[in-house]
Parts: C-alpha cells; sequence; structure tokens
C-alpha cells in the first residue's frame, strides 16, 4: 500500500480520475446491496417511469429499478473484466514465459497459434460460440478468455525474448542457475509489471467485449448487465421517438463508457511506469 | 523460404477454422434442436423436421466424421455454404447481398481514419508539445477507447434521433422505384455517415497515436537531417521522406487491426440496422439459423485472414529492403 | 568566404543547457581546406551542422557570415537560400544517412530538381554523370541504399553532394567506416574534384593522416572551445598544445612506432566553468589554469593557440654544453657543443653507441656534476641542476645498475623513502605513505614483510622498479632514466617499460629516456637525440628520424640495426649467449663482441 501511494504522483490527472472512478464503481460492486433499495431483476413500479426520488435513475418497460440494474450491473463488468483478465492473464504470462524460455519448436508452435489468433476478427468468433454454446456469464468470460491469454502471451514472450539475451542471466546460468531459479530472479520480476498491465488493459476489452455480445442479445439472460439494458432499450420500439432513451440508455452508457475510459486512462499510466526505460525511478515496478 | 512459412501459416490457420466450424455444432452441449424448440425471447423459429434433417445432412451429422468432414471441405471449395434454415435460401447467396454493405462500411472507415489520422498524427508530431498537439493528444485518446457502438449509439441518439439530420436505420430508402443515380448515391451516403463516423472515430484516435508515435521516431533519423540539408522545401521532405517511411509500420497495423473494425463494424451495423452481414449475424443468432451463422462467420474470417496476407505481400513492395533479405 | 564570430552553440538540455560549441571565431577563404579534429563529443559536428542551420533545438550565438551575409539569425530563410546550392555536407556514413525507402537516382535527383532547372532528361543525365564521377557505376544508381557496401554510399554522398556544385563541401567524417583503399581512393576524388571546381573544403575527422593529406588549416577543439589554430602540416609536426600533442600520440596513422596512450580521463570531466576546460586532463595545468580561461592568441604565421602556458612548455634547455673529463693522456670530449630542450609531457629518447656521451648527458643534465661551457636552464627561474634533483616536483634520475644504484643493505621501505627523508618532508608517516603509494605504482607489494625485505633479497627487476619507486616518491617533473633496462632479461624489460610508459601517461611527467637500443626507443620516444662521439648528430620527432634519417651516421645506425635484424641470423645467437651469463658478464661480452664487430656492422 505504501509502495501505491509512493507511485500515485507519477499519474497524471487524467490517470488519478481513472483511479477514482474505478474505486467508485468496485464500491458499487461491494456494496450493491446497501445502494438500493429495490431488487434489480423484478418490477418494483410503473413501466418507464421517468427518475424521481423514488426510482432515481426511473424505471425501464417492466417497471424494474434502473439504478438497482445499475448498480447490479457494475458487478457483473468488473466480474467479468477481472475473471477474463486473471485467467487469460495468468494463462498468458505461463505460456509466454514458457515459450520465450524454452524456445526452439515449443515457442515456434505457440508463435503460431498466438499469430493466427491475433488476425482473427474477434467478435465474429465470439458470436459463434457463444452462439452455439449458449447465453451465460461463465461461457461468456471462457470465450473471452479464450481469445485474451494471446496479448499477454505475446508481450510476456517478446520480453523474455530479450531478458534471456542479457549478460546478466547469461551469466547467471553460466554460474549454473536452474530454470527456476532463473524465473523466479530474473524473468518473472521483470515481466511481472507488463502482466499487470496487460491484464488491466484485458479487462477493459473484456467489459467492452461483453457489453457487445449483450448488446446483441448473446448475454446471459438472466444477468442484467449495463450491455443487456442497452440491449432491451433498443429494441423498445417506440425508443427513439420518445424521451425514455434520456435515462433509459444514457446512464447504462454513461457507465459504461466512464468505465472503459478509467480504465483505458489508469492503464496507460500504467505502462509509462512500467516501461523499463522508467523502472529505475520508481524501483520494484507496479 | 520465409514466405512458403508464412503462406503454410496461413493455410494451417484457415483449416484449423474450417474445422472448428466443422465441429461446433458436434461440440454443443446437447442436442441443439432440443434447445431450438424452447422457449426464447421474442421470435420462437420452430423448425420442421425437414429442416432438422436438411441441417444433419448438410452438416453430416448423419454420418461418420471423417467422411462428412471430407465432404464439408469438398463442398466449401465448391462454394457452397450450406442452406439457411430460417429464410430458406442458399447461405451463399445471403452472403453475397449483405457482404457489399459491410464491406463499403469497413472500407469507409479505414479510408477516413487513416487519411485524417495520418494528417492529425504527422501534423501532432511535427508540432510535438505545442498546443496544437497537446489538444489534439487528449482529444484523440478520449476518443480512441470508447468503443464504436458506444459511438455509434451516440451519435444515433443525437443526431439521428433526437436532432432528424440522418435516417435512423437502414443503407437505403426503400420503395423509391425511379430515381436517379446520383439521388441514390445521395441517399446511400446519407445513410453511411454515422455508421462510418462511429467507425471511423474510434479507429481515428488508434491511427492518430500511431502515426504521431511512428513520425517522431522519424523526425531525428539521419536521413531527414540529410533531406533537410539539401534545402528540399518541407512538403517534400515531409511527405518523400517522413511519410514514405511512416508507411511501412502504417501498413501492418492497418491491416493487423482489421479484424477488431470488423467486430466493431458487426456492433455498429446492429446499431444503425445497417443490412450487412453483422446485422445478418445477429438475426441468425435471433432465430439459431446455425447454417447461416457458420456461413457468415467463416466469410468474415477468409476475407480478414487474406487482407492479411495481403498486407505482408504489400510490405514485400513497400520496403525494399525485406525483398533482399531473402536473397 | 567563411565567417564565424564568436560563435556559440547551446543546446538546452533537461539538466542544463549544453554548450556544443564555445566562443570559436575563423575564416575561411574561397579555395581554402580546413581541417577540425577534437575528440568525440568536442564539438566538432554541432560546429559543422550550425553552418547549414541544421540543428533546431540549439541555440546559437555570435555570427555566422557567408559572402558577406549573415546566416543565422531570426528565420531559416538565409539559410535556405545557401543549403547544397552553395554550402553542402557529406555525412558520416551511417546506416540511414541515405533513406532507406529511395534509391540512389530518386535521393540524387530531388536534389537538381528542387535546385536546378533541368528538364527531366537533363537531370538525369547529370545525376548519372556525377555518380560515375564520383566512381559508382551507372548500374547501382537504381539499387536502394542497404544494396551499397559504405565506400559505395559514402561515394553516393558524394556525388549528392556535389550535384549542384557547391562553393563550400562540408566532409563530417567521411572515411571513417572505409577501408584504406577505399578511403586514399575517396581522398583522391575529392581532391581531384576540388581542383575542377574549386570548391572550400571543410574536413571533420579522426584520421589525422586524412587531415594532412586534405587540408592546409587545422582547429583543434575541446569541450567546444578552440585550442589551437594554423597551418595544418605544423600544427600536426609542431603541436603547441598539450591537446593536439595527445590527440596525435593516441593516433595510430600518426604514431606509429610509439605504443598508443590514449590522453587520461574522459572529456565528460565538467572542467570549471571559468577555467581552461582542459586543465582536469592536462599534463602541465598549474594554479592558473582553474581559473582562468585561456585567450586566443595569435603566436606566430597563422598560428593561434589558447592555453594559459602559452602553449606546451619547455621544462629543460641546455644550450651549448661542454663536458671533457682528463685522462692521463690527453682528455676525452665527452659532451661537446650539445644542445638539447625538453618540453612538458614529453619522452626525449637520447640514442648513441656505447661512449657517445649519452650517459654524461644524463649526469650534467642531473647536476652529477657540472658541465665546463654552456648554459642549463630550467622551468623556474633560479633554479639549477643541483636544487632541481632536491626538491620535490623537480627533477629525478633512475640509473642503469639497479645492484649498485639501491644499497643492499637497506630495507625496501628505507630505499623507497629515502630522499624524503633526506628532505626531511612531511612527517614520518606521510614519508611512510608516500613510499607505500610508489611503491604501489610501480607494482610491488606493499606487504610489511615485502617492505623488510632487505635490497640483496631482491631480483634486479625488482631492484629496478624500486629504485623507481623511489624517484616517484619525489614526485618528479622530469625523469631521467639512464640505460635502466639494459640489465634486465626480456620479459622484466618489457614489465618496467609498459609500467614506466603508463605511469608517464598518467602523471604527465616529462622523460629522458637514455638507451643504446633504437627497438626499445622507437617503441618509447616523442623525439629522438642522436649522439655520436659528444656530439648531438640529429634531432627531431621519433617518425622523422626514424623513417629518414638526415644524418648520415644516423642513417647508418637506424640501417644496421633496424633494417638487417630480418636477415642477420647472428644477433638471435648473440641474445642467447647474453640471456645464460650473468648480466656483468653478459654486457661485457656483448660489447667486446659488438666492438670487434663494429667496423663491419655495428
Amino acid at each position: 500500500m505504501n509502495r501505491f501511494t509512493k507511485n500515485l504522483h507519477y499519474f497524471s490527472p487524467t490517470g488519478k480520475a481513472g483511479l477514482i472512478i474505478l474505486s467508485l464503481f468496485f464500491l458499487m460492486a461491494v456494496f450493491s446491496a446497501r445502494l438500493t433499495t429495490h431488487p434489480h431483476d423484478v418490477s418494483s413500479g410503473k413501466a418507464l417511469m421517468p427518475p424521481c426520488f423514488d426510482h432515481v435513475l426511473g424505471t425501464d418497460d417492466i417497471g424494474v429499478d434502473l439504478w438497482s440494474q445499475l448498480v447490479y450491473g457494475a458487478r457483473i463488468s468488473l466480474l467479468v473484466g477481472f475473471l477474463t483478465a486473471g485467467i487469460s492473464g495468468c494463462f498468458g504470462a505461463l505460456v509466454g514465459m514458457f515459450a520465450g524460455y524454452t524456445g526452439g519448436w515449443m515457442d515456434r508452435f505457440f508463435m503460431r497459434i498466438i499469430d493466427g489468433m491475433m488476425v482473427l476478427p474477434d467478435l465474429p468468433v465470439m458470436i459463434v460460440l457463444a452462439a452455439f454454446f449458449g447465453p451465460g456469464l461463465a461461457q461468456v468470460i471462457l470465450v473471452l478468455s479464450l481469445f485474451s491469454w494471446v496479448f499477454t502471451a505475446r508481450i510476456v514472450r517478446s520480453r523474455v525474448l530479450v531478458i534471456k539475451q542479457k549478460e546478466y542471466v547469461i551469466y547467471a546460468r553460466i554460474s549454473g542457475a536452474g530454470p527456476v531459479y532463473l524465473m523466479r530472479k530474473h524473468l518473472f520480476p521483470e515481466v511481472l509489471p507488463l502482466v499487470w498491465v496487460s491484464m488491466i488493459r484485458l479487462a477493459g476489452k473484456a467489459i467492452v467485449a461483453e457489453a457487445g455480445l449483450s448488446f446483441l442479445g448473446l448475454g446471459d439472460p438472466t444477468s442484467r448487465s449495463w450491455g443487456l439494458i442497452i440491449y432491451h432499450a433498443t429494441r423498445f420500439p417506440g425508443i427513439y421517438y420518445t424521451r425514455f432513451w434520456t435515462w433509459w440508455l444514457l446512464y447504462p452508457f454513461l457507465a459504461l463508457s466512464g468505465m472503459v475510459l478509467a480504465l483505458a486512462f489508469v492503464c496507460r499510466d500504467l505502462e509509462t511506469l512500467a516501461d523499463p526505460r522508467m523502472n529505475q525511478k520508481i524501483s520494484g515496478g507496479v | 523460404m520465409k514466405k512458403l512459412g508464412r503462406l503454410t501459416e496461413y493455410v494451417i490457420t484457415v483449416l484449423i477454422i474450417l474445422s472448428i466450424n466443422f465441429f461446433l455444432p458436434r461440440m454443443m452441449p446437447g442436442d441443439p434442436f432440443l434447445f431450438l424448440s424452447g422457449d426464447q425471447g421474442e421470435q420462437i423459429s420452430a423448425y420442421s423436421d425437414e429442416q432438422i434433417r436438411q441441417y444433419k445432412a448438410c452438416y453430416g451429422l448423419d454420418q461418420p466424421i471423417f467422411r462428412s468432414y471430407l465432404s464439408y471441405l469438398a463442398d466449401l471449395f465448391r462454394g457452397r455454404l450450406g442452406q439457411s434454415l430460417y429464410f430458406n435460401e442458399s447461405v451463399g447467396h445471403i452472403v453475397l447481398r449483405r457482404l457489399p454493405w459491410t464491406v463499403f462500411l469497413v472500407c469507409g472507415a479505414i479510408l477516413f481514419s487513416t487519411v485524417l489520422g495520418t494528417a492529425l498524427g504527422s501534423l501532432s508530431a511535427f508540432y510535438r508539445n505545442r498546443l496544437l498537439d497537446n489538444v489534439l493528444y487528449g482529444f484523440m485518446m478520449f476518443f480512441s477507447e470508447i468503443p464504436a457502438f458506444l459511438i455509434g449509439l451516440f451519435f444515433l441518439f443525437v443526431f439521428a434521433a433526437s436532432l432528424g439530420l440522418f435516417p435512423l436505420s437502414g443503407a437505403l430508402t426503400s420503395f423509391s422505384p425511379d430515381r436517379s443515380v446520383v439521388q441514390v448515391l445521395k441517399d446511400i451516403i446519407h445513410h453511411a455517415v454515422l455508421p462510418v463516423a462511429a467507425l471511423s472515430l474510434t479507429r481515428l484516435g488508434g491511427m492518430y497515436l500511431l502515426v504521431r508515435n511512428i513520425m517522431i521516431s522519424i523526425i531525428p533519423k539521419a536521413y531527414m537531417r540529410t533531406a533537410r540539408a539539401k534545402g528540399l522545401s518541407r512538403y517534400r521532405i515531409f511527405i518523400r521522406h517522413g511519410l514514405r517511411n511512416a508507411l511501412l509500420p502504417l501498413t501492418t497495423r492497418i491491416f493487423m487491426s482489421l479484424g477488431t473494425l470488423v467486430g466493431g463494424a458487426v456492433l455498429v451495423e446492429n446499431v444503425f440496422a445497417y443490412p450487412g452481414l453483422g446485422l445478418m449475424i445477429s438475426q441468425a443468432v435471433m432465430v439459431h439459423d446455425y447454417p447461416l451463422i457458420q456461413g457468415i462467420f467463416l466469410v468474415i474470417t477468409l476475407l480478414v485472414l487474406s487482407a492479411n496476407l495481403m498486407s505482408e505481400v504489400l510490405y514485400r513492395v513497400l520496403d525494399p529492403r525485406v525483398k533482399d533479405g531473402e536473397g | 568566404m567563411l565567417e564565424l564570430n564568436d560563435l556559440s552553440i547551446v543546446y538546452p538540455e533537461n539538466h542544463g543547457p549544453l554548450t556544443a560549441v564555445d566562443h570559436v571565431s575563423l575564416r575561411l577563404e574561397r579555395g581554402g581546406r580546413l581541417g577540425i579534429i577534437g575528440e568525440s563529443g568536442c564539438g566538432k559536428s554541432s560546429l559543422a551542422l550550425s553552418l547549414m542551420g541544421l540543428n533546431r533545438k540549439a541555440r546559437t550565438h555570435g555570427t555566422i557570415v557567408y559572402q558577406g551575409v549573415q546566416l543565422n539569425g531570426q528565420s531559416d530563410k538565409a539559410f535556405k537560400a545557401v543549403r547544397w546550392k552553395k554550402i553542402a555536407m557529406v555525412f558520416q556514413n551511417g546506416s540511414e544517412v541515405l533513406n532507406p525507402v529511395l534509391n540512389v537516382f530518386e535521393q540524387l535527383d530531388e536534389v537538381l530538381k528542387t535546385h536546378r532547372r533541368f528538364s527531366t532528361k537533363q537531370r538525369r543525365e547529370l545525376v548519372l554523370t556525377w555518380l560515375e564521377r564520383v566512381g559508382l557505376d551507372r548500374n547501382w544508381a537504381f539499387e536502394f541504399p542497404h544494396r551499397l557496401s559504405g565506400g559505395m554510399r559514402q561515394r553516393a554522398l558524394l556525388a549528392m553532394a556535389l550535384c549542384c556544385e557547391p562553393e563550400l563541401l562540408i566532409l563530417d567524417e567521411p572515411t571513417s567506416s572505409l577501408d584504406a583503399r577505399s578511403r586514399s581512393e575517396l581522398m583522391g576524388l575529392i581532391d581531384s574534384i576540388q581542383a575542377d571546381q574549386g570548391y572550400s573544403l571543410i574536413l571533420i575527422s579522426h584520421q589525422l593522416s586524412v587531415i594532412e593529406a586534405m587540408t592546409t588549416d587545422l582547429l583543434t577543439l575541446y569541450a567546444g572551445q578552440m585550442m589551437e589554430y594554423g597551418p595544418t602540416h605544423t600544427l600536426l609536426h609542431h603541436p603547441m598544445h598539450p591537446y593536439t600533442r595527445g590527440l596525435i600520440n593516441a593516433s595510430p596513422d600518426y604514431q606509429i612506432y610509439k605504443e598508443l596512450w590514449g590522453m587520461p580521463g574522459g572529456n565528460h570531466e565538467t572542467p570549471a566553468s571559468n577555467g581552461c576546460p582542459f586543465a582536469p586532463r592536462c599534463v602541465q595545468k598549474g594554479p592558473r589554469c582553474k581559473n582562468s580561461r585561456p585567450q586566443v592568441q595569435i603566436i606566430t604565421d597563422g598560428r593561434s593557440l589558447a592555453c594559459n602556458k602559452g602553449g606546451i612548455e619547455i621544462l629543460l634547455k641546455g644550450e651549448h654544453l661542454h663536458k671533457s673529463f682528463a685522462l692521463k693522456k690527453g682528455t676525452v670530449q665527452a659532451l661537446c657543443d650539445v644542445n638539447v630542450e625538453l618540453k612538458s609531457g614529453e619522452i626525449l629518447a637520447v640514442l648513441g653507441k656505447t661512449g657517445s656521451g649519452k650517459s654524461t648527458l644524463a649526469h650534467v643534465l642531473s647536476g652529477l656534476y657540472p658541465s665546463d661551457q654552456g648554459r642549463l636552464t630550467f622551468w623556474e627561474p633560479g633554479l639549477d641542476s643541483l636544487s632541481a634533483t632536491r626538491k620535490r616536483d623537480g627533477l629525478q634520475i633512475v640509473f642503469q645498475d639497479p645492484y649498485s644504484s639501491t644499497s643492499h643493505r637497506m630495507t625496501v621501505l628505507d630505499t623507497v623513502k629515502e630522499p624524503l627523508d633526506i628532505l626531511g618532508w612531511g612527517t614520518s608517516e606521510s614519508r611512510r605513505d608516500a613510499a607505500l603509494s610508489a611503491l604501489a605504482q610501480v607494482e610491488l607489494p606493499n606487504k610489511p614483510e615485502f617492505l623488510e625485505k632487505h635490497g640483496h633479497a631482491l631480483s634486479g627487476g625488482q631492484r629496478q622498479r624500486l629504485s623507481l619507486a623511489r624517484a616517484l616518491t619525489m614526485k618528479p617533473r622530469i625523469l631521467i632514466a639512464d640505460e635502466i633496462t639494459s640489465m634486465l632479461d626480456p620479459s622484466s624489460r618489457a614489465n618496467l617499460l609498459r609500467t614506466l610508459m603508463g605511469l608517464q601517461n598518467a602523471q604527465g611527467f616529462s622523460m629522458i629516456f637514455i638507451t643504446h637500443d633504437l627497438f626499445l626507443a622507437r617503441k618509447v620516444a616523442d623525439r629522438v637525440m642522436v649522439m655520436d662521439r659528444g656530439r648531438c648528430i640529429e634531432q627531431g620527432s621519433s617518425v622523422r628520424v626514424f623513417q629518414n634519417p638526415f644524418h648520415p651516421r644516423t642513417r647508418e645506425l637506424v640501417d644496421t640495426m633496424l633494417g638487417n635484424v630480418k636477415n642477420e641470423p647472428m644477433l638471435g645467437m648473440k641474445q642467447n649467449v647474453y640471456n645464460l651469463l650473468k648480466p656483468r658478464e653478459a654486457e661485457t661480452f656483448f660489447q667486446v663482441n659488438h666492438n670487434k664487430e663494429q667496423r663491419r656492422t655495428p
């Protein structure tokens, strides 16, 4: 925590704003039960009520409180984002370290896979997978992870290749250091900041992708994610000709944009922090 | 040698995609048709036994796997993508009808974002750390992060729904039989403005940042100094020496991110109900028209892959150094 | 034609401004050829770039005037008028000096397109003609730069610079990446085309031989400041600034015999802002150098110099020295009208056969016995040869025979600190410390058990080092080494010499190295003085004397000792005998044989 506050002043104003927004969303997700008075999945009032005292953000077409939906939606967004980032970040880091460290045909094999997946248009593939495996949060996370790990793996691998050529690693190897020692002492600490950064970037991507899938109607219908609110809102026949969108659509839209931007700004700052040239200054990475 | 390696890589990738496409129906949890006949949203579409049999026959679900795999590949080579269950039409036809709109959107977005992004990015690089650069940089950083479909939604509600400047949906005003070519073109452009703008804007940010970085790294290069020493005009230094070198990393990046762009296009088409492949695939998903989903998926993927292959060929043409790396 | 008035170039860096060029003034006439030398980072390239207005981030003070028009000013306009039309540049060869994605022809063509009004066809012919003129085949014109070899790229760059027929050609390290043959070809080209076109030249190079061949005037830069300026030939053969001499001593193409020694210290040391920038590394720095910036002074015939001490000092000067010894029958004229001069930081080798008077010279200079006639002056007025040996920072001598020059009864420590003890310098601790550091300098152990050893327990090499250490405790300004290695075996000799040379380079003392061994002298000396029968028959720079001896007897000496070595098997045998015998015996044996052979092959 100390190091965190120490690094805080390396953040730009936008990065700090991003951190604040992000922590607000975290609080929303953690204390969602305390923050809401109405249920988020069943009707609690008249349909399509504009924002009022009882329903702060109004209600949707079947009378569900939008504030509750928004608060619980934060849970889903964060869950999807960080679970995907966690799974694919860990897996990608492992694959990247392994491929970069062992080299040879294993490396070439993984690189082929990674290169192949990089050029694939991810959304159509996700649509197909989601269509066949059915909607559901777990499936969405799995499908997103399936596509995300290559980014981390690619970054980690190229960095490992660079570190492997460094003389201090060669020196350690000549002196009899085993792979475990090298990974623990040299590779892992240097790669870790990169993994963090790429995980945050992946979280942002995953949140956007989940929203996109939900917007296409491929999200978990039992959950109420932001993308799904937007989906339902845009499907509502009269949405373009009434004022309903000023609350029904606007708030999930703002929440989603805010989350994505916050993650992006934080990530941008972390990238400069994790930059090897900057690393000496902050000693110990992110 | 290396070229051959890349080519085989692409062939393998395509084969893997084809295989995934083939095995997907087999990996579905449970029987897809049981699931189909369940109560699902608005559009319930239970297929007749006849249709189910057709689907099974097309994907060889009733045959031994190896044989059906081969016949599936053979069909694909003959350009047969199967029969749509819902529209009761050949998938190939549907795709061909929808494809131009998607290509139009994507190409338009690439064109706009590349031209504008290159211009603004180089401008920013040349006036680095001045007011213009700072303003542009902040603006672009903001827009490069918001996904295209959110921007699309924003445009839709502001410019189309509230202000009524642009049509809400579609690509063409229907029911207008006798119009001149110019009028039709105007109509098409009128419909395409918002979707292309939404797609371009997200991409513009990325292009801008990329070009800015590339140009910043090119400006201090020795050959730029040589060019200045030669007393060439600013324009010539910038275009012939700067941009010509920036072109290389730029093209690779344009093609590398094509997949993401297509993904964005799929979503944007849904936002604007633009009759491209993206709208089609989501409609197909809605009605569980599996052959159609798979057909569209295959076409999009293969197009993106071949575009990428083309970019590598292009790279060889653009960079004189690559050609000799092999000789 | 070109005039720089008090030009300074300052780069605004994050950590304070960096002055790359510091108050440089010079003039270049039409057809003039100016060379600029200096270590990396001395501001040569910045100076060259500023002439074309190419260092954008830098601020220039002072003026650059070309043909009466001031180039540097508010706008780029004046530079634009001369760029490539009048002033062109051949850049240092690098992989990216030429644009990698344009072929050679395009890059030449666009110059003509911008500056000359020709039709496409004319331009094409002109480009190809120029390429051929610089010796690049037409076929290469349409290749991309990466296909060309370094030499070809350099030719293309030259053609590019010349195709607009500039009046001033700036060459920035044009030959550094070329092999010897391409180098001389390229230089020949620049030379012959210059004869045609009459352009002026500014040549920046590390290669002094190139500089000497190509230029008539030379400028030495250090830390952006002008150190020395003058006619190239004179400057390179008689440098007046210690820095110029250091550059020459570090150039393999110039210092072909002597071991290469760079100037100690790097130019990254930040000098006192108001002192001489070179002072931290200068061998003759005095108290004034630290806080007084040297002004550029005109010395003679177009030479100018910036040194607080007026250039390289003369530490010792002997004029018309005579010395004779009385024998039972008559006298021996050991020194006869000898003039000798020793500059600071210089190694003077005194060569001669046995009995030529070289040891007598050493002894006279160090005040062992006075000269019969003549005058001996030292760096300080009022100093004479006796007082010079009796002070620190004075003159010290190391003798030939280590067995007699150090006592076998005294301990190592006592021997080394003896001169300090005699002077009563400092406290006994400080004397001991000085002795210990001197021992370390000559690479002898300074462990207690070694310090307590007596002279007789040491080998000849160790004892010679001991006497060297003894001299070094006095921090001498001049060290006279009288045949110090003649009694050592080859390996000890090599070791001792390397140590001595390293110390000389690091501490910068001047040395008179007396030897009969031409091979050694050639490896050690900056300047050589040849003695014969008490007379100095030749003096000059080591390279000159060994390559082109003037005096017939010097020539004879050089030819017989150096020239015949390849086809004289006898010498090898002699060395063997020498090593088998005890040193003393060997010396006499060798000398006897030597004398016998002298009539045929001395």
